[in-house]
């Protein structure tokens, strides 16, 4: 065999691999439909069953839960609920619209989402969004510290006919409206239970677009929506969405910018980019959540408000947003930006920017010694607002060793837990639903797993104990309250509300964000 | 020559265990909560689905209890769940085409380029374009890939436009092109130089000059009797870069977004998904020991001195 031979046979190798590969290339799309396409992160497609998702963009097209949180108002509406009533909040009666189905064509009853929130309940199924109902009466049975649980449904959730569920918490929480909005609590048809595994991966919702094709199949990196022919609420514009998961928002800003893409989130040092790029066809996306540094109330050295106030005082807020994020955040001064329900008040006072005062403060409570330490997790804007921060406090408060320390999410936050972190942590928080109440709950309530700080007050506990217990509009001023408690006893200072950006192709129109920043898909109009 | 290839095949047996426990090991020893991971960020488990998940994933068990209980299904055929819940087969099935594409057309760019590079090279031993050549491959040798992977990227994907940015849409070629280039690099230099070495080697050989004595012409005395002979060690280093570029699927499609066998690695080593890391790397390391094997055996039929056994 001759050398010639040889490269012979490697071309015709090639030939064919050029020949089997031929038809998965460039899915053709027929005449006058509309489509177009999104980037996502991975994260969004890692599940797709309602216990098991993240809430995402995805989620809302494909599942309509009980209610929604209306973008401009920032109240809770009925969506596949008629409605939802109650008198003391503990005790609640769910009544649903007739004529829902899901996209096999079963009706949407009361049985589908008490189906569906007790395969999410139950323990040994092991779904991610499990903890969310906790609220509600019988989880513990079906939650046992050890063992196998005794119940395989929550005592809670009561099938009274197909179109009414009763609901029992184990305390009032006049906020349930709002939880109900997440596609946790979306419901699940019958078909599902035969096969949960193939329904994570080809869920039948009852939203505006059900999956096409294989559905997220093993390795795949991109899935296709397709309109609900009958979908009972505002119905989609586009036929067809494509739906293509990346790493991170910069690889899909990548692809948005060579024109493969429609539209995609840009976060980070590519908002500047995009600013100048895509000027009116970049929205912002003020996203419901906060950036603080928390201080280690276990720390002797921080057990002074006052030295917690001196270094609140220190952080130029202004500057950090203007120059390191180039105007692409909110300076807090409060807990909670305007975007969240009940958010947007100027509740911490030791938010402004006063390095005398701080001084000052630090002075009183004896002064520092001795070198300070910072943390936050791996994140390229973190880590830059973590130096800046750490330089502020080393000029301001005259502390000559300061040192930052990151580490990966999964190291740090049972790092955290175990009080093994010797410094003020920089981390990002979210609120689980879109409502001050939920942001409060997780960052102060000395049991929440997100409470990293170990703040620990009964007053606080009080006032969002009442909260729980009131009105709509009562239970609204009574987080206020709380929320200003916490903020004046300080255990965390917020330093901005991160701000995103949304950029889309001249392709599309009517872009807008949907509480987790990403984009409304329904709402995305083409052409 | 059948002989020796099984006994070859033999050896890649404890080869093939070895390598399962030390990526299993390293997979075991990486820092932080699998389970944390798994919530992702900004979403803490229950306590009783931590339980139930750390039970599934056999969490718990010493390192040993975990890599007897992963072995004794690998034997019987099952790879595992991977911690999203599909079968690691599964994974496999799906990403080994997109692997295959990508590591042809990158093996096929270092083979024709480095091969071209270095002959034009030795050839002009001295000259300019033997200068640009070691120059220009030192440069590369010096430059991390993602770093050539995200200039590509801006440059030819998003300025130019020539190349899709990412993922496979296009289908082969043109979505493999400049992957497959950026993944080239990872043992193009070394082929080119190897190749000017090999040629500068021949060049002065006594079949050479004999050969033009004879006064054969230029050209064929440098295919004929110069290329051939000088291709025999360039050969055996082609195996070995196959090595280079299979780990390097890793980095690049994780990058380009192709999903492949390495983007399912770059994907599950945060998760620490040790089922899909464990199963997809013994693959690679059994597709590297393979290819090795059928280049030894290339050898003695494009050097008929070489006698294996």
């Amino acid at each position: 065999m001759s050398v010639k031979k040889v490269l012979g046979a490697a071309a015709l190798a090639v030939a064919l691999t050029a020949c089997s590969s031929g038809g998965s290339g460039g899915a053709g799309t027929p005449q006058g439909e509309k489509s177009f396409s999104v980037g996502v992160t991975t994260y969004f497609l890692s599940h797709l069953t309602p216990g098991r998702s993240v809430a995402s963009n995805v989620d809302y097209a494909l599942f309509t839960p009980l209610t929604t949180v209306d973008a401009t108002s920032g109240k809770a509406v009925n969506a596949v609920a008629e409605s939802i009533e109650t008198d003391d909040n503990v005790t609640w009666t769910v009544k649903i619209k007739p004529g829902w189905t899901f996209h096999n064509g079963e009706q949407v009853t009361a049985q589908s989402f008490a189906d569906s929130w007790n395969a999410t309940a139950y323990a040994p199924n092991a779904f991610e969004n499990n903890f969310m109902f906790a609220p509600f009466k019988g989880y513990a049975e079906l939650n046992p510290a050890d063992g196998k649980p005794s119940e395989k449904t929550l005592s809670g959730v009561e099938v009274v006919d197909p179109a009414t569920l009763k609901i029992t918490l184990t305390k009032p929480l006049s906020l349930l409206p709002y939880v109900l909005a997440q596609t946790a609590f979306a419901p699940m048809p019958k078909a599902a239970f035969a096969d949960l595994p193939g329904f994570d991966r080809k869920p039948i919702g009852n939203g505006p677009y059900q999956l096409d094709g294989e559905g997220l199949a093993a390795g795949v990196t991109k899935v296709a929506l397709r309109k609900f022919g009958g979908y009972q609420g505002q119905a989609g514009d586009a036929d067809r969405i494509e739906v293509k998961s990346y790493q991170d928002e910069a690889a899909s800003y990548r692809d948005l910018q060579a024109g493969a893409l429609d539209v995609s989130l840009v976060t980070g040092n590519n908002l500047t980019d995009a600013a100048a790029r895509f000027k009116d066809r970049l929205v912002r996306v003020p996203f419901p959540a906060v950036i603080y540094l928390g201080f280690p109330l276990w720390d002797k050295r921080f057990s002074d408000v006052k030295v917690r106030q001196a270094f609140a005082h220190a952080i130029d807020r202004e500057t950090i947003v203007k120059s390191l994020l180039r105007g692409f955040g909110q300076p807090a001064t409060g807990l909670a930006g305007a975007s969240v329900p009940g958010g947007g008040a100027a509740d911490c006072a030791a938010c402004s920017y006063d390095p005398a005062k701080a001084k000052a403060l630090l002075a009183e409570a004896g002064g520092w010694s001795g070198p300070l330490k910072l943390w936050t997790y791996q994140d390229p804007v973190n880590t830059v607002v973590l130096e800046a921060v750490g330089n502020q406090l080393r000029a301001n408060l005259g502390i000559e060793t300061v040192t930052t320390q990151t580490q990966p999410v999964d190291q740090l936050y049972p790092n955290l837990a175990a009080k093994k972190i010797d410094g003020p942590v920089l981390l990002y928080m979210g609120a689980g639903y879109p409502h001050l109440y939920a942001l409060a709950d997780q960052l102060f309530t000395k049991t929440s797993a997100s409470n990293v700080t170990g703040y620990d007050s009964p007053e606080f506990a009080k006032l969002m104990a009442d909260a729980a217990k009131a009105g709509q509009e009562e239970a609204m001023g009574l987080t206020q309250r709380a929320a200003k408690l916490a903020m004046d006893g300080l255990p965390l200072t917020p330093l901005f509300q991160p701000v995103g950006g949304l950029a889309y192709s001249t392709r599309v129109s009517g872009v807008k964000p949907e509480f987790l920043g990403a984009a409304v898909l329904s709402a995305v109009k083409v052409g | 020559m059948g002989k020796y290839a099984l006994h070859r095949l033999l050896m890649a047996l404890p080869v093939l265990l070895g390598t399962t426990f030390l990526i299993y090991l390293a997979v075991y020893a990486l820092p932080g909560d699998p389970i944390q991971a798994l919530a992702g960020p900004n979403r803490a488990l229950s306590p009783s689905v931590e339980q139930a998940l750390r039970e599934r994933f056999h969490l718990d068990d010493p390192l040993l209890v975990q890599y007897g209980s992963y072995l004794k299904g690998l034997l019987s055929g099952d790879l595992g769940m991977s911690f999203a819940g599909r079968p690691v087969s599964e994974v496999i099935a799906a990403s080994w085409p997109v692997t295959f594409q990508l590591g042809v057309t990158a093996w096929l760019f270092m083979t024709v380029l480095g091969v071209l590079l270095g002959t034009v090279a030795g050839l002009r031993r001295g000259r300019l374009a033997d200068a640009l050549v070691l120059g220009g491959t030192t440069v590369v040798m010096g430059v991390p890939f993602f770093v050539v992977a995200y200039v590509a990227q801006i440059v030819l994907g998003v300025n130019l436009g020539w190349l899709p940015v990412s993922g496979t849409d296009a289908g082969w070629p043109l979505a493999y092109v400049m992957p497959g280039l950026v993944l080239a690099l990872y043992g193009l230099p070394q082929v080119a130089r190897l190749t000017r070495t090999s040629v500068l080697d021949n060049l002065n050989a006594d079949h050479v000059d004999t050969a033009t004595a004879k006064g054969l012409r230029p050209r064929a005395v440098v295919v004929r009797h110069v290329l051939r002979n000088s291709l025999i060690p360039v050969v055996s280093l082609l195996g070995v870069s196959l090595g280079y570029l299979l780990s390097g699927t890793v980095l690049i499609e994780g990058i380009f977004n192709l999903p492949g066998l390495g983007y399912q690695i770059f994907t599950a080593i945060p998760q620490h998904d040790g089922p899909v890391v464990v199963g997809v790397g013994t693959l690679l390391v059994l597709v590297f020991l393979l290819v090795n094997l059928l280049v030894d055996l290339l050898y003695g039929i494009l050097d008929p001195r070489i006698r294996l056994g």
